[in-house]
């Protein structure tokens, strides 16, 4: 095999959300706006003679799962968890919650948004954060967290308080590698590939491409970790060619009723309530989509493999994911030797 | 029965093949097609031969032949020898090493045999081991005998006298 784990390395450096300003300015708007939501949100309560809630944040998504990579489109965001100890019977009607928040940030950006999920403020240099709003265990009869789902005019059976626990999610999907910390370095890194990967080969918009989530989820069924156990050298080629081959192995024919056929299909349920698939609003042509682009991808790792050639592999490599993949120069990859001298020949 | 000439440019796969202590090398597909043009499949053809030049790649060791040179003026070529001056293919290999600072370099021999799947003859042997002795070069030196059929590759170094006979090198499904 070509050694490429240096080029993975580089690779790595550049997606990964974490070494760059861009990561200082997300943390500032999330500052920035749970101020502006303490600030605020008394007069909010007051002016619509609700009792004061005073929130509490948690982190979550991938920047608590640190699996966060850079968008190629420059559209950072972050995922906020805004918990409102009041119960769910106390707001039956979870839209109203959001839009006490709406209305407490109104005004601080251009855009301010209630969507399904969150509640969204947007940035006009291309940031964004997201306000997932919960009901919190506390005040909740069955000791749960509920999240608020729904939009201004929605049907009322699509304003929901939905059980989530975005927590208790994080910890499941990386308790596997309790005690094996270089595993778990190579689980993050292979997910954040995979991100990559997603966002080079798919359309963003719609369901196009497999979610995030979905593929960190996948990661956690199918990754096994790769690396030289004496020297702990990772081996991310393998490890990649061994995940994206598990997840092939993975599609199943399963009945789509909304389709009324069977369709090559690979789930990646959730580990918490509400259990559901993410992958369930793609098409089954999204997914047969996925499958042949995931089926590209393990077969170029495969070349990269077998490719002898240090600067042929990554030129295949990058192919795949893109051109934050370096490709070096032939002198780069190859050893300086001493000057050679051939004598003359014969054969026969 | 030769293949049809379209089939031929387009099926040219590098060959790969494995050392004994699992280290690999390349020839690169057109290193193979600039070879295979020189097979002696017609009773005329003679034999042809020249150097190989590539990399040792860092860190896996393996190594890559992206350069031959072909029969030039003052090589001898007859039905059953080729006789290689060394004038212009050392040149070639100077030329070569110097535009890569170093890193492209001179890693043995080829030419050709008349026969399916070829064998060192004595001349061959005991010029390469002669080769091995007196040549400058980086660790090892690779013999390659292109036949009508097959081609093999044969490795030794100054420590290593004994000629090794390279497997070729399976792509694992």
């Amino acid at each position: 095999m070509a050694s490429v784990q240096k080029y993975f390395d580089s690779f790595h450096g550049k997606i990964r959300l974490g070494l760059f300003d861009e990561e200082d300015t997300l943390r500032d708007k999330r500052r920035i706006v749970r101020e502006k939501l303490l600030a605020n949100l008394p007069d909010v309560f007051k002016k619509h003679n609700e009792k004061n809630l005073v929130p509490t944040f948690r982190d979550q998504g991938s920047y608590a799962m640190r699996t966060g990579t850079r968008p190629l489109d420059g559209d950072f965001d972050i995922d906020q968890g805004v918990y409102f100890e009041t119960s769910t019977t106390d707001y039956p009607d979870p839209v109203v919650l959001k839009e006490r928040v709406y209305e407490a940030l109104n005004g601080h950006t251009k855009r301010v948004e209630i969507r399904r999920p969150c509640v969204t403020v947007f940035y006009k240099d291309g940031y964004h954060v997201d306000l997932a709003i919960y009901s919190c265990a506390a005040a909740n009869a069955d000791k749960k967290d509920y999240l608020a789902m729904g939009k201004v005019g929605s049907e009322e059976k699509y304003r929901v308080w939905q059980e989530s626990d975005p927590t208790t999610l994080t910890t499941k999907l990386f308790e596997r590698f309790d005690g094996d910390e270089t595993g778990r370095k190579q689980y993050r890194r292979a997910i954040r590939f995979m991100k990559r990967w997603k966002d080079v080969n798919f359309v963003s918009n719609g369901h196009s491409a497999p979610r995030g989530i979905g593929l960190t989820i996948n990661a956690n069924s199918y990754f096994q970790p790769r690396y030289n156990t004496t020297t702990f050298v990772l081996d991310d080629l393998t490890a990649l060619h061994e995940l994206s081959k598990e997840m092939l192995s993975a599609f199943t024919s399963t009945w789509v009723s909304t389709e009324w056929k069977f369709v090559r299909w690979l789930s990646a349920k959730l580990l918490v309530t509400p259990f559901n698939d993410v992958y369930e609003k793609m098409t089954s042509k999204q997914m047969e989509s996925f499958e042949t682009k995931l089926t590209e991808l393990r077969d170029t790792l495969k070349k990269a493999i077998d490719e002898v050639d240090t600067r042929k592999a990554c030129q295949l490599l990058r192919n795949v994911f893109g051109d934050d993949f370096e490709v070096p120069d032939e002198s780069e990859t190859a050893r300086a030797t001493p000057a050679p001298v051939s004598t003359h020949s014969q054969s026969a | 029965m030769s293949l049809p000439m379209t089939n031929e440019t387009a099926t040219t796969e590098p060959l790969v093949f494995c050392q004994p202590d699992g280290r690999r090398i390349k020839l690169t597909a057109s290193v193979v097609a600039q070879l295979l043009r020189y097979a002696q499949h017609q009773l005329t053809d003679k034999e042809a031969g020249g150097v190989l030049i590539g990399r040792y790649l860092c860190d896996s060791d393996d190594i890559v032949v992206d350069q031959v040179t072909e029969p030039m003026p003052g090589d001898k070529r007859g039905r059953y020898f080729f006789h290689r001056a060394q004038k212009a293919h050392q040149h070639a290999i100077e030329q070569a090493w110097q535009a890569s600072q170093g890193t492209r370099t001179y890693l043995g021999e080829w030419h050709t045999h008349p026969e399916a799947n070829p064998t060192p003859s004595g001349v061959d042997t005991g010029d390469w081991r002669r080769k091995l002795q007196q040549d400058q070069y980086f660790e090892r030196l690779f013999f390659v005998i292109v036949g009508t059929q097959e081609v093999r590759v044969w490795c030794g170094s100054r420590k290593q006298a004994k000629l090794i006979s390279l497997q070729s090198h399976p792509v694992e499904s």
